[in-house]
């Protein structure tokens, strides 16, 4: 008897520190924003892994600097948790998943890239746990009627659709168009687009193949492009790709009068590594330090959000550090609205839509990616980009032929 | 035409990928060591000649023998302090040493390059050779003419210099050449450097030709470690016949199956070519 009671004194004892320990953790939780963020910090994904954690960074600063973020009548500081995946997805989504059972985060950013973003899309979506999706564009990523995923960037027909117009308007000779896209996710996506949007105006599709990932040669595919003679080139891949492909179509002397190539143009990178051949090259992007846009996140405008980035940094902000940052703010306008860190309540916020930031206006489509505004058309010209559409912030004339 | 033009890319590549192979094969003909920090050595010339452009003004072609000497010293280096522990082990171990060696090279490159890809323009650039409408980059050409140019002076190497025989009697039998009075371990390290020079010459004209990152020295790697396989070790001109073996699969591949497949194109013949003939096209026996 006396042992039987002793047995349950000592259970009820275990029971009560137990929960204390709960109730105070969850307590400890609530006092910083969490956010998991699996990025590819080494191997061949590194230079945009670190352009997103600068774009991260940056707005964690800010938001810190403030205070943090207005959850109700208080304000808490967020605290991004990073973990290095390695440019290897098995590993961000693994990650992604340690991230939510472990270290207990409220809110998930996407790893980079849509291969990878749709990997780990499942891990959000059996936690619930809302994720923002820096970099994926393809439709295919948002294919699955998940509820937990929202992205930044505009489907990949954003970026065909306006620079179809503008080459049948800008260069009627244009008939034939030759498309070589990596075999990769969102190259392959983006070239199938282009596809499209050249058929759709009557531009014949003279060429459309893919290379392999870790190409280190181009040439025969050039070969068999230029024998096809095309008028349009549109290239889709990474950085090191494209400067590679930009080199051997100048090597064979393949001068269509309108080179496309996505998205490595953007970045100064590509314009020191290729020199001269970068002159008149087209390209589009979510974002340009050139946009104007107000919006009542916390950096007020696209203008101020470029000086506060330079500021930091010393460069100017390509497209995927303002995503990084986008996301952030994004995030931070959601719980606002909100006025609670509940995942349910926050994913309602978000899937509302109409957020004006300086990234653009962002609403979703009931998939998830954002339909809400234009990505601007860039060219390259005389070693700087030029906007040539929309008309808001054009700053330069399309320019046809290449050097 | 289109076939020829794809004949003469197929030519131009193999010589790149001699050039990229041949200290490789060296040093695993004769060391039996599958060099992993072969890549990233290449990409360490690559970026000193970057510099030494960007910054001095130093053409990439003059500043070869310095690229190669300086990879020279750090072979040697390497070699005598840390890889000569593991000489006679299983190879197993002195691969997994490499590849610690070249994650710590990688890593350190990044850390001091950053990751962006950096290529060099030259003013005026090589231009092209044109041969009615056949188009012969001159760069590619240049590569194939520096690996000729290595392997040979590497073939008269090995059959007239003191230290040339000295080399190609350890690679026949260590034990008999220590008896015979060479020193071994000197000689591994001679060899490893030399196999580091070429690296550095390489990694030279692979800053004209390439996008240079710490991240492409994998792709090299992969591409040597090909070549020497196809072309067979322990011979010197095996590298220059299974670097344009490579180049005109790679090329022909394309022509036939699309560029996706050209890969796969190369390593099917590799494979089948390993079930036939497992010492590769003009390898010798004894290292396998």
């Amino acid at each position: 008897m006396r042992t039987q009671i002793k047995n349950l004194l000592r259970h009820a004892l275990q029971g009560l520190m137990l929960t204390t320990a709960v109730v105070s953790t969850s307590v400890i939780a609530q006092e910083s924003v969490l956010v998991g963020a699996p990025l590819p910090l080494t191997g061949p994904l590194s230079p945009e892994g670190t352009k997103l954690q600068r774009g991260y960074d940056l707005w964690v600063e800010e938001v810190n600097k403030a205070g943090g973020i207005a959850v109700g009548n208080k304000k808490l500081p967020v605290k991004i948790i990073y973990y290095d995946y390695q440019s290897n997805t098995p590993k961000a989504v693994q990650l992604a998943e340690k991230l939510v059972i472990d270290d207990k985060v409220n809110f998930l950013f996407s790893p980079f890239g849509s291969g990878a973003t749709k990997a780990a899309s499942a891990v959000s979506e059996k936690y619930g746990v809302p994720t923002l999706a820096p970099t994926a564009s393809s439709v295919e990523v948002y294919d699955r009627g998940y509820k937990n995923l929202f992205g930044t960037f505009t489907p990949n027909d954003s970026l065909t659709e306006p620079l179809a117009d503008l080459v049948k308007s800008g260069a009627p000779e244009v008939k034939r168009v030759a498309i070589l896209s990596r075999n990769d996710l969102y190259p392959l996506a983006l070239g199938q687009d282009f596809e499209k949007s050249a058929k759709k105006r009557g531009i014949e599709v003279v060429y459309f193949d893919k290379y392999p990932i870790g190409a280190l040669d181009h040439a025969s595919a050039i070969t068999q492009i230029r024998s096809s003679k095309p008028d349009w080139i549109v290239v889709t891949g990474y950085i090191n790709d494209l400067i590679l492909i930009r080199k051997q179509l100048g090597d064979q002397k393949v001068r269509p009068v309108v080179l496309t190539m996505i998205n490595g143009p953007v970045y100064q990178e590509f314009i020191d590594a290729t020199g001269p051949l970068s002159n008149n090259v087209t390209t589009a992007t979510w974002w340009h330090p050139a946009a104007r846009y107000t919006s009542q996140d916390l950096f007020k405008s696209s203008e101020n959000y470029t000086k506060l980035f330079k500021a930091k940094y010393k460069d100017d902000p390509d497209f995927t550090n303002a995503t990084g940052s986008a996301v952030g703010v994004l995030l931070q306008l959601a719980i606002e609205r909100a006025g609670s860190l509940d995942r349910d309540k926050v994913r309602a916020s978000l899937a509302a839509g109409n957020f004006k930031t300086f990234f653009g206006p962002l609403s979703f489509s009931p998939e998830g990616y954002a339909n809400s505004y234009i990505p601007p058309i860039i060219q390259v010209q005389n070693g700087r980009s030029a906007v040539l559409y929309p008309k808001a912030i054009k700053s330069g004339d399309f320019r046809l032929g290449l050097d | 035409m289109l076939s020829l033009q794809i004949l003469i890319n197929g030519i131009l590549l193999g010589g790149l990928y001699s050039c990229i192979a041949v200290g490789f094969s060296l040093v695993w003909g004769v060391l039996n060591i599958i060099n992993i920090l072969h890549g990233s050595m290449i990409v360490l010339g690559a970026y000193a000649a970057f510099f030494a452009y960007s910054q001095l003004g130093i053409h990439p072609f003059a500043f070869i023998p310095i690229a190669g000497l300086s990879l020279f010293i750090l072979g040697y280096g390497l070699q005598a302090k840390i890889i000569n522990r593991v000489m006679g082990a299983p190879v197993l171990i002195t691969l997994t040493l490499t590849f610690g060696l070249n994650l710590i090279l990688d890593n350190m490159m990044m850390v001091a390059f950053k990751a962006d890809y950096r290529k060099i323009i030259l003013d005026p650039p090589l231009g092209l050779l044109e041969l009615g409408s056949l188009l012969i980059p001159i760069d590619r050409l240049y590569a194939m003419v520096l690996a000729l140019g290595l392997v040979g002076c590497l073939y008269a190497i090995l059959r007239a210099t003191q230290i040339g025989r000295a080399i190609v009697a350890v690679r026949m039998d260590r034990d008999a050449a220590a008896l015979m009075g060479v020193k071994v371990k000197q000689i591994y390290a001679v060899t490893f450097a030399t196999g580091a020079f070429m690296a550095g010459a390489a990694g030279c004209l692979m800053s004209v030709i390439f996008p240079i990152s710490p991240l492409t020295s994998n792709a090299f790697l992969g591409k040597a470690f090909v070549v020497c396989v196809l072309g067979g070790l322990g011979s010197m001109p095996g590298v220059i016949l299974g670097g344009i073996l490579l180049g005109l699969l790679e090329s022909f591949g394309t022509l036939w199956l699309g560029p996706d497949f050209s890969t796969t194109i190369a390593f099917v013949v590799l494979l089948t070519l390993l079930m036939f003939r497992p010492t590769g096209l003009l390898g010798k026996r004894g290292f396998e």
